[in-house]
């Protein structure tokens, strides 16, 4: 073609200019917004591999800067070529180093662990049955001292003995109890003198659990548990331990259990803290929020620096979680729903006051007008102009956050802010997943009840 | 009527009042104790205020002198220097509980100062931190205590360190270490987004009653996974990071894969009403021409709810960058991982380096959501 | 020739839509449906190309019955019948050129159009539908950049690219200005006069009088009218629309 030769000089030149500097030869050919992108996708991706420090990775701004030299050249010859590539490397680039930071490994995903922590929460431990207790206990000195008293208890025509009467761990004991109820189920277990049960199952970690006759008697053999003297101040002096033998059965009807209602507790101070947070926020928020709205403040040099000032500590505030928040108010007034209530007001009066800010500085300016017309001042112009516009936006975005506030009180436990989270993480440190599934089903009516109310209210509200 | 009117008002007001009073005493509300001690606040928030970001290379000169307690344990210092940096004690030995003052001179002017005992064995005990004045001299009152009495002749020493910073500002150990956290924090957020929107897209149109609930198996998909979305958003992402990081111990996977199913239960939910809202006029022009189904998809429905969804996914991502840098505390990694840690060595000053860095990537991600999604619609 | 034998529909809902319309239509000619609102006008002409589906009666076109046509041949047929809607139906974030070319996805190979590549012809085929009806400038522009006559004509350009035998309008000019309808039906009638079958519902007598070649009245569901479009003057007009109907001629609005 005869125009080759005209053109190869814009050629080697944005060729060039892209090779020193990415998407320079773009944006000398008029391509600006090519160029500036170019510009910044390469130095982002470079900036990420070069923290990264994986030499691998160096590989993809290597491209991308291949690429930019390849696109300036063809530009300058007439032919864009596709932004698809490049962003295929620098993606992948940024999607291979965020999989390696962020450790995934599917592999680690461990599903017997997963059953095992799902199973139980099957079945929540809310309620239980109403049912009464069977219970009789026999002592046995451990270890023997040189005239160990008889291992034998009589209550209420139930008798328990163990023979012989005294042992050293691990030591076997003939463990007979009669009178029990007929039939039943019986948890036998042990519990050392400080009060602490020890299972006496397979391996020491399940309950031992038998059937009595039709007379009610049970005779096994039991090991002193190998764990009986962990906790005695001096293994060689006879303690009294004790057998304990349990029998349940329903008396019908349910009762709450006991996670039952430290979940009700916990759920009613979530809802509590929301309440309350919300209610304080609202009080401190209005008035800040009158000063944070640029169409009232923007009179004077004055108030234009209050606005200024007040908006600025509200974004500041806004932009640090309730959760963060939350830690300082543990530290001043200690672990419990005080701090978490005050943690989720503090965040609220911050995020209220932009939303009231907002609505203020949305309002029709034609009363604010008319009102000052007449010679109104600066108060009289807020109580007859401003405040009959505000009161339903307000009322809505008040009742919005107590949404957002019930969400949030659910977790601002988590750090000892009280509440149902709070409950949750005691939970599973204990390993109780019967209960956390309790946890689980109480967060979700009280979230999904809630974003309903909330729903139902603010629709009448407009 | 109006009597009704007054009725129906006053029991709703009291309705109000009562929750608040209820609420008030669940959550133990205890307002004199935190005007009380509120200063228990102060050093925190000055130190959260003051971040640890730049450091300088600090130079330490120590001068010491030996400091027998009781008298006559062991000999003096036998000869004071009169020039030069120097310690100079009221009394050259004490009783133990006798109280002296610890002069010194000609020190590292304007530095901070570490007085503190060596014991006879070689350990050490910090008495006090205080500051030398321009003239390099402090002054400071001493209390010799049982424990610091001399042992098999060997007394004790009194050590002063001056602490003199050297050489330019450099960023310090717990800026790097955050900047660290902030990069995985920030992947953490982009990797969850990414696998919540490659799941969520299809999903959410089974919940999109236009697309899906037609007979009596699609209804039932239909109210299958709305209830699932609906459950799973109910759910704030610390909540299930708990659950996660309990079975896959601490880091920033079960951080991320919590995140992960909230947000695909959230992006369902929003993605399945972009899909509900859209105009059926061109999905009937596109069958009405013969096209196969998947194309009335491609070329009726997907162009209607792209700019939609891509504003719900950027919307997610400020989200997600937000609350991983929190899902540290319970289990997550990144950020919130390195605060927790700070808050729990009672570092508060790293803790304030930590937060400010918070501040400021929530700040910038707020932004710049904001601005692309206004450029969008 | 297309012939509607005693076609039914009753809605879900319990409302009767049409009830036993028989009629046919010859090939190249421009037919018009005419009647109130609701009365069945949208249901006939869309039960020709089953967007809905009859409850009753039968649909020949050339003795192919569509009623009973399987999904695969009825797309088959589908691609044959063109359609022009009253809210025009465009996808309003995607550009003209796009929207043009969608009518042609009853033809094209599924895999590589699924991925949104066209063939060189296909374009130009958009181009020239685009020509056609005078807004070939507008291929690049959003839809919903358009004024509504000039969405109306890319509806019609759509319609193009099926290549078809036939034309559904369904009140192609209700939500257009008067002035505006004229030049859309004009386009209507530029291709019928090119061979095409048009059948068209339209509100206007004076339209119905300047346009149609043959006429068919619905009122509630049930034919009332057949015949030339001269034949519907003053009194037969009154008595398809009810006494209190007042003849507004679009001219002079």
């Amino acid at each position: 073609m005869p125009n080759e030769t005209v053109n190869s000089r814009p050629v080697v030149r944005s060729g060039i200019a892209s090779a020193l500097l990415p998407g320079l030869g773009q944006i000398l050919l008029g391509e600006r917004y090519r160029g500036a992108g170019i510009l910044l996708g390469f130095l982002l991706i470079l900036a990420t591999t070069l923290w990264y420090g994986k030499p691998v990775w160096y590989v993809s701004p290597l491209l991308i800067w291949l690429w930019n030299v390849w696109d300036a050249v063809s530009l300058a010859g007439g032919r864009k070529r596709s932004i698809l590539l490049p962003l295929f490397f620098g993606l992948a680039a940024a999607y291979g180093i965020g999989w390696q930071v962020v450790e995934i490994d599917f592999s680690k995903a461990d599903m017997d662990r997963a059953m095992a922590i799902l199973r139980p929460m099957v079945r929540p431990d809310f309620v239980q049955t109403r049912r009464e207790v069977n219970q009789m206990w026999v002592p046995v000195q451990v270890p023997c001292s040189s005239e160990p008293p008889a291992a034998r208890r009589e209550d209420a025509g139930r008798i328990a003995t163990v023979i012989p009467d005294c042992g050293g761990v691990g030591e076997t004991l003939i463990v007979t109890v009669s009178g029990m109820w007929p039939n039943a189920g019986m948890n036998i277990f042990w519990q050392n003198p400080i009060g602490n049960p020890l299972m006496l199952g397979e391996g020491e970690i399940t309950m031992l659990t038998l059937t009595s006759d039709e007379n009610g008697s049970i005779t096994t053999t039991i090991r002193v548990p190998t764990t009986a003297l962990v906790a005695a101040p001096d293994p060689t002096l006879p303690q009294f331990h004790r057998i304990y033998f349990e029998q349940y059965r329903p008396t019908g009807g349910y009762e709450l259990s006991f996670i039952g209602s430290e979940v009700l507790k916990g759920a009613l101070a979530t809802i509590a803290m929301a309440l309350l947070a919300t209610g304080l926020a609202m009080v401190f928020a209005v008035p800040l929020s009158f000063l944070a709205a640029r169409n009232l403040m923007s009179g004077n040099p004055l108030t234009y620096a209050v606005y200024v000032v007040v908006r600025t500590l509200l974004n500041i505030l806004r932009s640090i979680e309730s959760l963060i928040i939350a830690i300082v108010f543990v530290v001043i007034v200690g672990l419990g729903p005080f701090a978490g209530m005050l943690a989720l007001a503090l965040h609220s009066v911050a995020a209220l006051g932009k939303l009231y800010s907002e609505v203020i500085e949305g309002i029709d300016p034609g009363p604010i007008e008319a009102i000052r017309a007449t010679g109104a001042n600066w108060l009289q112009v807020v109580r007859y102009a401003v405040i009959p516009q505000i009161i339903p936006p307000f009322t809505a975005f008040t009742i919005y956050r107590w949404d957002i506030n019930v969400r949030s009180a659910t977790v601002i436990g988590l750090v000892g802010g009280g509440g149902i989270g709070f409950l949750l993480i005691e939970l599973i440190r204990v390993n109780n997943m019967r209960g956390v599934s309790a946890v689980f089903i109480a967060i979700a009516v009280i979230v999904i009840a809630l974003d309903y109310i909330s729903a139902k209210l603010r629709e009448r509200l407009v | 009527m109006p009597i009704a009117r007054i009725a129906r008002n006053t029991l709703l007001t009291a309705l109000v009042i009562a929750a608040f009073v209820v609420s008030y005493r669940v959550t133990e509300a205890d307002f004199p104790r935190l005007f009380r001690d509120l200063a228990k606040g102060k050093d925190l928030l000055t130190a959260f205020l003051t971040p640890d970001v730049f450091t300088r290379d600090v130079e330490t000169r120590t001068v010491s002198i030996v400091f027998p307690i009781p008298c006559g344990s062991a000999p003096t210092e036998s000869l004071l220097p009169s020039e030069g940096p120097r310690l100079v004690p009221s009394v050259l030995c004490a009783a133990p509980l006798e109280t002296f003052t610890l002069q010194g001179f000609d020190l590292q002017p304007n530095s901070e100062v570490v007085i503190r005992w060596r014991l006879p064995d070689g350990r050490t005990m910090t008495a006090i931190r205080t500051e030398t004045d321009a003239n390099g001299y402090f002054t400071y009152e001493v209390q010799a205590r049982p424990i610091q009495s001399t042992v098999d002749g060997v007394a004790s020493r009194l050590e002063v360190d001056t602490l003199t910073p050297v050489g330019g500002l450099k960023p310090s150990q717990a800026l790097k270490d955050v900047m660290d956290n902030m990069f995985v924090t920030i992947f953490m957020a982009l990797l969850s987004t990414t696998l919540a929107t490659v799941i969520a897209a299809p999903l959410s149109f089974l919940a999109a009653s236009n697309i899906t609930r037609k007979g009596c198996l699609g209804t039932a998909v239909y109210y299958l996974f709305r209830s699932f979305f609906n459950l799973m958003r109910s759910y704030d992402p610390l909540v299930m990071a708990t659950v996660f990081g309990f079975w896959l111990s601490f880091g920033p996977f079960p951080g991320f894969l919590a995140l992960t199913v909230v947000t695909i239960a959230s992006l369902g939910k929003l993605f399945s009403e972009a899909v509900e809202n859209i105009d059926a006029g061109p999905v009937e022009a596109l069958n009405a021409t013969g096209a196969p189904p998947l194309h009335v998809v491609r070329y009726g429905v997907v162009p209607q709810i792209v700019p939609d969804f891509i504003s719900y996914i950027i919307y997610h991502w400020d989200i997600n960058v937000r609350i991983s840098t929190i899902i540290g505390f319970v289990g997550g990694g990144g950020i919130g991982y390195y605060l927790n840690l700070s808050i729990n060595d009672f570092k508060w000053n790293q803790a304030g380096t930590a937060i400010w860095a918070i501040v400021i990537v929530v700040w910038a991600m707020d932004f710049l959501s904001s601005e692309i999604r206004k450029r969008l619609t | 020739m297309l012939r509607i034998q005693n076609l039914s529909k009753t809605y879900p809902s319990g409302t009767q839509a049409l009830k036993n319309v028989s009629f046919d239509v010859k090939d190249g000619e421009f037919m018009v449906v005419i009647g109130l609102s609701g009365s069945g006008k949208s249901t006939l002409l869309r039960c020709i190309n089953r967007l809905i589906e009859p409850t009753e009666g039968k649909i020949f076109w050339d003795d192919l019955d569509i009623t009973a046509a399987p999904p695969a041949d009825l797309r088959r047929i589908r691609r044959k019948i063109g359609m022009v809607f009253q809210q025009f139906n465009l996808v309003k974030r995607s550009t003209v050129l796009t929207n043009v070319l969608s009518g042609r996805l009853g033809y094209v190979n599924p895999w590589t159009s699924l991925l949104g590549i066209w063939s060189q012809e296909d374009r130009q085929h958009a181009i020239q539908a685009l020509e056609r009806v005078g807004i070939a400038d507008k291929a690049g522009s959003r839809a919903d950049a358009l004024s509504g006559g000039q969405q109306q004509r890319v509806g019609i350009a759509r319609a193009l690219m099926q290549d078809p035998k036939l034309i559904l309008a369904d009140e192609p000019v209700a939500s257009l200005d008067p002035v505006l309808s004229h030049s859309i039906l004009q386009y209507l009638e530029q291709l019928n006069k090119e061979g095409i079958t048009v059948i068209c519902s339209l509100h206007f007598l004076d339209l119905v009088h300047r346009y149609a070649t043959r006429v068919v009245a619905l009122k509630d569901g049930v034919k009332v009218f057949e015949g030339a479009a001269r034949e519907i003057d003053r009194a037969k007009f009154k008595e398809i629309y009810g006494e209190e109907a007042q003849e507004v001629r679009a001219a002079s609005l």
